[in-house]
């Protein structure tokens, strides 16, 4: 088992699944989730041998899933910063909503509403951010969250508490331009 | 009007309910080996020893560049001087 555990392959048999919706609830885009997907694994190839065994290996396989999700994210915003002359958009979440949104696992009938929520989603802080996808939309519960942001139980609690809130109040702002729309 | 916009808060907050896990695409193993194999043929240390060798050969030829400036500069005062103590007879 202990040498399997460091098998490359086996690893990714193991883990893939889990990696790649993680990256889908983190970016909305097909393409986006295989490539940091990729980027986890080959992470994963040259720090096996560093990990210290004191968290779990889908703990720790979690944890370096949303920081590079995070950081892939950063990356995208600031290389659209980068075009000083360009056309210049305020909104830093605008790759993350200018990127189309491609879910395959919502059930078609609520793609709309879940483009919005997700789009919502992507405005709120990182840690509020990532507490709400795993806790909510990933179903982990709060202990593991806990471990996987290396925070307490009560952190994480009122990190999706906030994010419940935050969440609700922007929509209530949307809901006059939902009802312009529909008419 | 409110419960109306309450039930459309919940409707979009429950939206992610019943998500089902996605299959990545079959090809995407072997991208990842691929891509530690590459990473595995450029080592990082050899990137900084190339860097290391470009910029030591810049400064290199920089210093060349302004030796041979110096030292052009010298031999044309030299030649002049030279030139200067000649006899004054235009016509020889």
């Amino acid at each position: 088992m202990q040498n399997n555990a460091f098998d490359l392959n086996f690893l990714y048999q193991t883990y893939n699944l889990l990696v790649y919706n993680v990256a889908l609830n983190y970016v909305q885009n097909v393409e986006d989730a295989e490539e940091i997907t990729q980027d986890v694994f080959v992470k994963v190839n040259y720090s096996l041998k560093n990990f210290n065994q004191k968290s779990s290996l889908k703990t720790w396989i979690y944890r370096i899933t949303v920081n590079q999700s995070l950081d892939f994210i950063k990356k995208k915003n600031s290389q659209k910063r980068f075009f000083i002359f360009g056309k210049r958009n305020e909104n830093e979440y605008d790759y993350l909503n200018a990127s189309a949104f491609e879910h395959p696992g919502i059930e078609l009938e609520k793609k709309e509403e879940a483009e919005l929520l997700f789009t919502t989603i992507n405005t709120l802080p990182e840690n509020q951010k990532t507490a709400f996808i795993l806790s909510k939309i990933d179903g982990l519960s709060n202990p593991v969250v806990a471990e996987i942001m290396e925070i307490s139980i009560s952190a994480v609690e009122s990190l999706v508490f906030r994010a419940k809130s935050s969440l609700k109040d922007k929509l209530a702002h949307k809901y006059l331009e939902y009802r312009k729309n529909k008419k | 009007m409110i419960m109306e916009k309450e039930n459309w808060i919940e409707t979009v907050m429950e939206s992610t309910n019943g998500i089902t896990k996605v299959t990545p695409s079959k090809t995407l193993f072997s991208k990842i080996t691929f891509k530690i194999n590459q990473e595995k043929k450029v080592s990082p240390q050899t990137i900084w020893l190339v860097a290391a060798s470009i910029l030591v050969l810049v400064l290199l030829n920089i210093a060349a560049i302004k030796t041979q400036r110096f030292s052009k500069q010298e031999t044309s005062s030299v030649y002049l001087s030279g030139t200067l103590n000649q006899s004054n007879q235009l016509y020889q």
